[in-house]
């Protein structure tokens, strides 16, 4: 059971809405977005859910739900929303919030959707662009899950579709600096 | 020397919230004329109005300041008060301290208030040099112009005809009837939507009272309350209604064929046709868009075989007037177009359908002769699913509001369904039901209880073809899962809409319209039928979307307020309006030019006293004049003056700050 | 000869190379010539906005930068992906000034957004630049016979207030391409759903259960196959459809072109130069429809009279 009302001033709301853009206020709950979630089964809370709970100020469950990293940002919703809610920002502002202050979704799904973008941000930090042999083989050893896909690579090796070498971007130091910016602003937020 | 009272209303909380009602009193006080200020909860209210009564008799005052609401609410109350009290009613001023203070200025209480002591004090001063004027009376044409002949426009006709006040009711398509014609069976009661409406048709055509002008249109409506003069095209419906019997032989034998507008295109009527069989007139018209005598001067066959010799090609549109005192605007309502849902295939899957194509369907008197089928095969749909608010509170891609009537109408629908075809079954996407209104709720469950329908609480995120089946995706939100239901059939619950013809309409009646294409009323709540302007009234779906309940009561409500402007032989009217003084007046004719209204004419007059030559003046026609002041801003001889806006009135104002 | 600007994107040196390819091949038979960014940058992709906002914009804002330098109008960029990043960041910096500004700074070496270079999809560019009259004008080989199921995915057309191009639902500029070339483009309701992009690697079975999805509809609107503008569409669809065939049972064998392939094949060049051999699920059965057309069913005639009457009624 959730008690309301004895909770202090509802931020959550206003965090999110301050960092999307959108107002989760003009939600009313009419499920459009559910049916059109192509994902909306994989999520603890699809996002009708997640709006209501942000109006209710339920930080904790908000910020732990896998639903923010398993949107796809696809905004299928958002153009079918009646009172054209940008859900899509919704959700990447929670996501943004949560990362900020340091709450994690331990569940195996999350952490590989998670380890997925740190080795391909990390890559890009490295080289400047993505590698693809190397990003399924160092995913495949950072979840654990060595033989993951290892039916398809001899093929796709084969076909050429994935190459061995990569030609990194010359201007290593731009690429650093666009990092350290960023590092620099999200520091900031918190 | 003048003695004013000012009298400060907190209007509740709308006022004394955000404006220190006390603190403009005492600014009040120190005005030199002022003899005696106060304020109080709700001047308006019987104590309030006592209050200045008493004070008008126990302090001599020689006039009054209200700062309250807008004139256009309470003006004529306190006007009233002080006429109680034996004082020229006209000695009245009022300083809006709400909606130009409070209500604008929320976030700042004390410029609020300063704003209001300013509002005072320039109330004061012009009250100051008002003048004691009186009421002017106008004759009255006792004759009711009735635009629109759906429910709306039947029922006031008939109300107003039954008080022995004749109307011209003019109607847009061949037959009176409306959007009601074309329904089965009418919520909550079941009852048969024809046997209720065409015996009143019928009593229109009849009724001695009422001249019944169809196929026609307003083009001009000049004057004012009591004295409109309407032109109206008769539009040629190259059939001489006179001799015409309605025999029918003309549209059986006529080749062309078109979609009939009365089945929602379903089925197919000829160029020469009565719009359906209850028509009322039952005289047929020739479309002269689709007749090929009339397009290409091939066929005439309608002739050959009319007995009576009624069809005449060369017939013409036909203007006519009216004089007339009041008009009742009875236009109804269209329903949205779906096309925008591309998600859910409107326009390339056959057997989504709107709510209006469904209802025609299981119509008695329908193309389908009361079954409902595919459009893409012919085939009797076993499973129906209904999806409501389409385009209504959809702002993406509709109109914000509630249409009102979906709710109930798709509840009936799947009576009908279920009555109608045999092992059916009913699915409704909704968001909400809306069932306020008498007997509404207990259908609503009745229906559900009855037909076992399956209510699914989401709205449709896409519909998909498998096979000859509709795939109909939601969110079943009671349960959380997405639920995807095989269907036969999809019936969009479309919005209601205003009539595409309003804005133009209304621009040529000099009455306004919202956002939407609504006519707007003069108060939401206190004067829900009249328009801003006087003699105009609204019925129906015109001002907003309306059940047949209620617009039947609102077209009653109109012809009370028509038989009150008709209760005398006379109308009274303000005394303000404007004066020319002849002395000064050049006769340069600008402000003949400038009147909204054609109330200013000119005539000779001595060019001296006991002169023999003659020169030309303005002259103010009393009653047609609305006292907008817009000769008083073009004269440049300082001729005109407005009662109740005179100079000294507007000057002492601007000195007073 | 036109000349636009390229961003070919991380994937056309990998994955979709035959995408690169054909557009190269495709634009050189149309006259347009398109200069590389040198030098340009991954996009950032999804894991950049995922896990940080300012990355996301700075990563895409060098390439618009170095790719105003070639002072051409327009920037064509074949990946609905990086077109999806490229185009997001020029809206919301043409909108926030400010923005540009603070991320602006480091990339000062590179200079600074002007915002003036319209940016389009490979698709996007084709249909409104190119024009379907100027395709047909080029086909020498008519793919009449084949019956293709165009799938559009999310990123090109949605979300419409930044890409403001074609249907966000049932989106059309690819169906009339490949009908340009003579296919019939089927009805395919699926042509914008999600095929789960990104997921690919990290949650395959997302992608397995979307593409499944996707691959059912497009054979049941009767396609031999599908065809795409994304290389991340492609490979969820072409790389993973024996998974996908293992797990449901169905077969459903459509191979995935991306369009420009099949532009140069109506345009006559060799099949040997389009990389089919690239291609996970075979591609032969799908060509051999080529020139096998069947007759249209003869439309019922109506008496002359009615006809006339209600066509003028529409």
């Amino acid at each position: 059971m959730i008690t309301l009302g004895l909770q202090e001033k509802n931020t959550l709301l206003t965090d999110v809405n301050k960092r999307s853009g959108a107002n989760v206020l003009e939600c009313y709950q009419c499920g459009k977005c559910v049916s059109t979630c192509p994902v909306s089964n994989f999520m603890d809370f699809p996002p009708r859910e997640i709006m209501q709970m942000v109006k209710l100020g339920l930080k904790e469950q908000v910020y732990l739900a896998n639903s923010t990293w398993f949107c796809l940002t696809c905004s299928a919703c958002s153009g079918r929303c009646p009172r054209e809610i940008e859900i899509p920002a919704v959700m990447e502002a929670i996501r943004h919030l949560a990362l900020e202050e340091n709450y994690t979704n331990k569940s195996a799904k999350v952490k590989a959707i998670r380890k997925f973008h740190d080795i391909f941000l990390d890559m890009i930090r490295r080289y400047g662009r993505s590698y693809e042999l190397r990003l399924m083989v160092e995913h495949n050893i950072r979840t654990r899950d060595l033989f993951k896909d290892v039916m398809l690579a001899p093929t796709a090796l084969l076909k050429g579709k994935i190459p061995l070498l990569v030609k990194p971007v010359k201007s290593a130091k731009a690429i650093r600096r666009m990092f350290k910016m960023a590092e620099k602003l999200e520091q900031k937020h918190k | 020397m003048a003695r004013v009272g000012v009298f400060v209303c907190f209007c509740g909380a709308n006022i004394a919230d955000f404006v220190d009602v006390p603190a403009v009193v005492e600014e009040a006080k120190r005005i030199r004329e002022v003899k005696f200020a106060i304020d109080y909860k709700y001047m308006c209210s019987d104590p309030g109005q006592q209050q200045i009564r008493d004070a008008i008799v126990q302090h001599r005052l020689t006039s009054i300041v209200v700062a309250a609401c807008s004139p256009r609410m309470h003006e004529k109350t306190f006007r009233k008060a002080l006429s109680d009290a034996g004082m020229n009613p006209y000695l009245l001023e009022v300083a809006n301290i709400r909606e130009h203070s409070s209500w604008v200025h929320q976030k700042d209480k004390k410029a609020a208030t300063a704003k209001a002591a300013d509002l005072v004090r320039m109330a004061v001063a012009k009250s100051i040099a008002n003048e004691q004027l009186h009421e002017i009376s106008v004759p009255v044409t006792k004759r009711a112009l009735v635009i629109g002949g759906g429910i709306a426009g039947i029922q006031a006709a008939l109300d107003i005809a039954d008080a022995r006040i004749p109307v011209v009711l003019v109607e847009k398509s061949p037959s009176i009837g409306g959007k009601m014609a074309q329904l089965d069976e009418t919520f909550p009661t079941l009852d048969c939507s024809q046997c209720i409406l065409t015996p009143k048709m019928v009593d229109v055509a009849s009724h001695p009272y009422i001249e019944l002008i169809p196929y026609a249109e307003v083009l001009e409506l000049d004057g004012f309350v009591g004295n409109y003069k309407a032109k109206i095209k008769k539009k040629a419906s190259y059939v001489n209604f006179k001799t015409c019997t309605g025999c029918g032989a003309c549209w059986q034998k006529c080749p062309v064929k078109v979609p009939n507008e009365y089945n929602m295109g379903i089925d197919k009527r000829k160029a020469i046709y009565t719009p359906f069989p209850q028509a009322v007139p039952n005289k047929p018209v020739i479309d002269a868009r689709y007749c090929t005598m009339l397009t290409k001067g091939k066929c005439g066959i309608c002739s050959k075989v009319c007995e009576k010799g009624s069809i005449d090609y060369k017939m013409q549109d036909e203007i006519i007037e009216r004089e007339i005192g009041a008009v009742v605007v009875a236009t109804g309502y269209d329903l949205w177009d779906p096309k925008p849902y591309e998600e859910y295939g409107v326009g390339r899957f056959k057997d989504i359908i709107t709510s209006l194509e469904f209802e025609r369907m299981v119509s008695a008197n329908g193309p389908t002769n009361g079954v409902p089928v595919r459009p893409s095969d012919g085939k009797v749909p076993k499973n129906v699913v209904f999806i409501k608010c389409i385009g209504s509170r959809d702002e993406a891609k509709g109109i914000e509001y509630c249409s009102k009537i979906c709710c109930m109408y798709t509840t009936k629908h799947t009576i009908l369904l279920h009555h109608k075809v045999h092992g059916s079954h009913s699915y409704v996407f909704y968001m909400d039901i809306r069932a306020a209104g008498k007997g509404y709720e207990e259908f609503v469950k009745k229906a559900q209880v009855d037909t076992g329908a399956t209510y699914l609480r989401g709205r449709v995120s896409k519909i998909y073809k498998k096979g000859d089946k509709l795939m109909v995706r939601g969110e079943d939100a009671q349960i959380g899962q997405v639920v995807e239901v095989e269907a036969d059939l999809v019936v969009l619950a479309t919005a209601v809409v205003p009539n595409k013809d309003n804005p133009d309409l209304a621009r040529l009646l000099g009455v306004s319209y919202d956002k939407y294409g609504y006519m707007s009323e003069a108060h939401p709540k206190l004067r829900p039928v009249e328009t801003a302007k006087a003699g105009i009234f609204l019925a129906g779906c015109t001002q907003a979307p309306k059940d047949i309940p209620d617009t039947v009561a609102q077209a009653s409500a109109c012809a009370a307020k028509v038989c009150g402007i008709f209760a005398g032989d006379t109308m009274k009217k303000d005394p303000m309006i404007s004066t020319v003084n002849k002395e000064f007046c050049s006769g340069c004719q600008n402000c003949v030019t400038v009147c909204p209204y054609g109330a200013i004419v000119t005539e000779e007059v001595p060019m001296g006293h006991g002169s023999k030559e003659m020169r030309t003046v303005a002259k103010i026609n009393e009653g047609v004049c609305q006292g907008c002041g817009s000769c008083v801003a073009v004269c440049r001889s300082m001729a005109i003056s407005l009662a109740g806006f005179t100079d000294p009135q507007i000057i002492n104002e601007i000195v007073s700050i | 000869m036109k000349k636009i600007t390229y961003f070919p994107g991380c994937s056309a040196h990998g994955t979709s190379k035959e995408f690169d390819e054909t557009v190269k091949m495709v634009m050189k038979s149309l006259d347009v010539q398109l200069e590389e960014i040198p030098d340009w940058n991954c996009c950032g992709a999804t894991s950049a906005h995922t896990l940080s906002e300012p990355l996301s914009y700075a990563l895409p804002l060098r390439n618009l930068v170095l790719a105003e330098k070639l002072d051409n109008t327009t920037m064509a960029i074949p990946c609905a992906s990086c077109y999806q990043r490229m185009k997001v960041t020029k809206v919301h910096l043409d909108k926030n000034p400010d923005l540009s500004k603070d991320i602006g700074t480091t990339i000062v070496d590179e200079g600074t957004y002007q915002g003036k270079i319209a940016v389009k999809s490979m698709l996007q560019y084709c249909y409104e630049d190119i024009g379907l009259d100027a395709i047909k004008a080029r086909v020498t080989k008519s793919l009449a016979g084949m019956k293709l199921a165009c799938y559009y995915g999310c990123l090109l057309t949605r979300p419409k207030a930044i890409t403001q191009f074609d249907s966000p639902e049932y989106p059309m500029s690819m169906d009339h391409i490949v009908e340009a070339l003579g296919a019939k483009a089927t009805e395919f309701d699926y042509k914008t759903e999600c095929c789960g992009a990104s997921f690919s690697i990290s949650n395959t079975e997302v992608v397995i259960r979307l593409t499944g999805k996707i691959l059912e509809m497009a054979k049941e609107s009767g396609a031999h196959a599908l065809v795409v503008a994304c290389p991340l569409c492609q490979s969820n669809l072409d790389m993973r459809q024996p998974q996908i065939e293992k797990q449901t049972g169905e077969k459903y064998n459509l191979p995935v072109f991306y369009f420009t392939q099949l532009m140069a094949l109506a345009f006559g060049m060799p099949e040997k130069e389009l990389m089919f051999r690239k291609h996970i699920v075979p591609v032969e059965g799908a060509l051999a429809q080529i020139g096998k057309i069947e007759p249209e069913p003869e439309k019922v005639k109506k008496p002359k009279k009615a006809v006339e009457a209600e066509s003028e009624a529409e």
